[in-house]
């Protein structure tokens, strides 16, 4: 059957049965959802694209901006609840802004539960490419990232937890990470804190006799303590504060080992030799995730992917901080549409957040069908 | 059907206020079907109808092009409107209604000065409790505009539409985003204002729709109304300063020109010698002083009601950019 001629839904959905027949149970995740899974796991910045509504009882209820959630949420809510299974959906999903209706067509799998994670991220690689070729676009671009490597890095250099967590959740905002790659070097921030005098005497004191005076001068000052944080927590910060006060520049070295780490782009099988050299060189270890990503290489390549194709980076993010591992976008390499067609990733933190009490590995992509669809109509 | 529609705030210090403006315009508002009436006009002003309506309705009409002008807050048309400046001319601010949108957290949080130490803190926040830290408010896209310009990612907006202050207390969220004057209501609820987290100054604002129908015969109107709130405010910015001596000339009308800043609306002095100049209020003793030293006997000061001038600022500003 030639497929080009099919209606544009009876085409993907020819894609969707292949992804049956590879082992992918079809999910029917419900159109209107809850909301808040959405604005926890993606923040508000996703809040402005959703079509929200509230129901009778006041709960804020959305139509589904993407399909992983639900079908995530459905598992979850299943007997297969953390075991293994596999999914695969086509259907609707509605996004302000996205397209003249707001509604668009989204393919897509997600695997959950597969302990054998390099396996597992080549497979979705390879599924996720048949997404193109069943729309007759064999090679399209490979965009390829590891967001573990550059969170390993980080674990592995001596930095103050509070630049850790600042590093880390800016990884997603390129602009940001410079910023805070700037301020890192001449010292944190330009402005004094008005405690200095105090966050100094405190830097080298006994930590627990610290913690007991910041928590009792609090409660002299009868400053009550409203809002979510403990005492203790802010005490706690007030000494990391001084702890960072102490200690504010970070060594030249340091930096440039991020910056070389950020600036290693190439083929995926060359940027671990790049990296297993950066290592070596800095003498740290990117634990486990460097076997991972090595190990997801070979896999790739026995899978017949041409690893020279994949344009790996490690800067490469994919702007969400739900993903864990591998992030990829594949796109025309003949820009006949700007977006990405397919895209997707590793998320092993999901389910957690969705209230599973054990973790749960789980990787999967998305399809934009229309947009793969309208290469076939480009001139 | 009126030509224009102009949007005044229906209850409260907004409406006296906005009252008292159009009335110093010589805009009288008035409501010739009792006070209890929703629809007014301008007294001895034909074509214009005035309409008493919420702050919040006010920008809504704004946005959807139902009224031509309104009277609302800068906070509102901000937060209500998605893309404020295709839909909206913020014409002038007014000088009342003034108030801060801020971030305040509990004071508590000694840790907590900037709105990097707030970042920090909200990726803590979620790390340890696998929760984001929630921020209570009304404003919820200037909240999201503002967190977004700092990198804070790491929050979830909890809507509240009173005592948005209360809420830390009350447990429902950690911090919040919420318009101060004067800042004791949030120190009475033991909050702080967060050094950097200043997302508006806000005051009330002459606000046209860009996208009412402007037919020839409400712009026509237009013009006349805003010549006059024109003359009127450029009024207030001059004291008129009238004097006359013998020893006025060029050179000493450039040095007055230079030192304080008046202006000679009618040139130099007439050839009885009497000369005009408007003063900047603060400057006027300065100049007074000044002119006597140069020989004047008598230095007379006053307030002008209006000082219309050929160009029509305001409306011009309009113009533009509704052709935009």
């Amino acid at each position: 059957m030639n497929q080009a001629t099919l209606t544009p839904a009876a085409r993907a959905d020819t894609l969707v049965s292949a992804y049956e027949r590879a082992g992918y149970a079809r999910s029917s995740a419900a159109m209107l959802q809850p909301a808040e899974p959405f604005l926890d796991l993606s923040g508000e910045e996703i809040r402005r694209r959703m079509y929200l509504v509230t129901d009778s009882a006041g709960r804020e209820l959305c139509l589904r901006p993407d399909l992983t959630i639900p079908v995530a949420r459905d598992y979850l809510d299943s007997s297969a609840a953390g075991q293994p299974a596999k999914f695969c959906y086509l259907g609707p999903v509605f996004r302000d802004g996205e397209s003249a209706s707001g509604e668009f067509l989204q393919a897509g799998i997600e695997s959950f539960g597969r302990a054998d994670k390099a396996a597992a991220d080549a497979e979705t690689i390879a599924l996720a490419l048949e997404a193109t070729a069943h729309y007759g676009l064999a090679t399209p671009e490979i965009r390829l990232g590891d967001v573990a490597l550059f969170a390993a890095l980080i674990a592995a250099l001596d930095l103050a937890p509070a630049w850790q967590r600042r590093l880390i959740k800016d990884f997603n905002r390129k602009t940001t990470l410079a910023h805070d790659l700037d301020r890192l070097a001449p010292g944190i921030g330009a402005t004094v804190p008005e405690y200095q005098g105090v966050l100094a005497a405190l830097a080298n004191s006994d930590p627990v006799a610290a913690h007991a005076l910041i928590t009792d001068l609090l409660s002299i000052a009868g400053i009550s303590t409203v809002g979510g944080r403990s005492v203790g927590e802010i005490a706690d910060r007030f000494l990391e504060q001084a702890a960072l006060g102490a200690r504010t520049t970070l060594p030249r070295e340091t930096r440039a080992l991020i910056e070389r780490f950020l600036a290693i782009a190439s083929a995926p099988d060359k940027a671990a030799t790049a990296l297993r050299a950066l290592a070596a060189d800095a003498n740290l270890s990117f634990g486990p995730a460097l076997d991972l990503f090595e190990n997801r290489n070979q896999i790739l390549a026995a899978c017949g992917i041409d690893l020279a194709r994949i344009q790996f980076a490690t800067a490469f993010g994919r702007g969400l901080d739900y993903y864990t591992g591998v992030v990829f976008e594949l796109y025309d390499p003949a820009h006949r549409t700007a977006g990405q067609l397919v895209a997707g990733g590793r998320y092993d933190g999901l389910l957690t957040r969705l209230g599973c009490a054990e973790p749960v590995p789980a990787v999967g992509f998305a399809v934009w069908i229309e947009r793969l669809a309208a290469l076939g109509e480009a001139p | 059907m009126s030509a224009l529609v102009i949007a005044v705030p229906a209850k409260g210090r907004l409406q006296e206020n906005a009252e008292g403006f159009f009335a110093r315009a010589g805009l009288k508002l008035v409501k010739p079907r009792g006070t209890r009436d929703y629809r007014g006009a301008v007294a001895h002003v034909g074509g214009v109808e005035v309409a008493y309506l919420s702050a919040a309705e006010i920008t809504q009409q704004l946005a959807q092009g139902a009224v031509h002008f309104g009277v609302t807050g800068e906070d509102l048309v901000r937060e209500m409107i998605a893309d404020a400046d295709a839909k909206v001319v913020l014409l002038e601010g007014l000088g009342f209604g003034h108030a801060n949108v801020v971030v305040a957290v509990p004071q508590a949080w000694i840790d907590v000065r900037s709105m990097a130490d707030l970042d920090d803190v909200a990726s803590a926040y979620h790390h340890k409790r696998e929760r984001r830290m929630r921020v209570a408010t009304k404003y919820i896209n200037l909240t999201r505009g503002f967190f977004a310009a700092h990198g804070i990612v790491d929050y979830r907006i909890v809507e509240s539409t009173g005592a948005t202050e209360g809420a830390p207390a009350a447990g429902t969220a950690e911090l919040i985003v919420d318009i101060t004057t004067t800042g004791t209501t949030l120190a009475a609820n033991a909050l702080k204002v967060i050094e950097d987290g200043v997302i508006l100054r806000s005051q009330a604002n002459l606000v046209a729709a860009r996208g009412a129908v402007w037919d020839d015969e409400a712009l026509t109107t237009a013009r006349l109304v805003l010549d006059r709130i024109a003359a009127a405010m450029r009024a207030r910015t001059f004291r008129e300063v009238r004097t006359r001596f013998a020893g006025c000339d060029d050179k000493l009308l450039a040095a007055a020109r230079e030192k304080f800043g008046v202006a000679t609306p009618f040139g130099g002095p007439t050839s009885s010698g009497m000369l005009t100049l408007l003063c900047p209020p603060e400057r006027v003793h300065e100049l007074a002083i000044f002119l006597r030293e140069e020989g004047a006997e008598t230095v007379m000061v006053a307030s002008p009601e209006y000082v219309f001038a050929r160009d029509n600022p305001l409306y011009e500003a309009l113009v533009a950019r509704l052709e935009d």
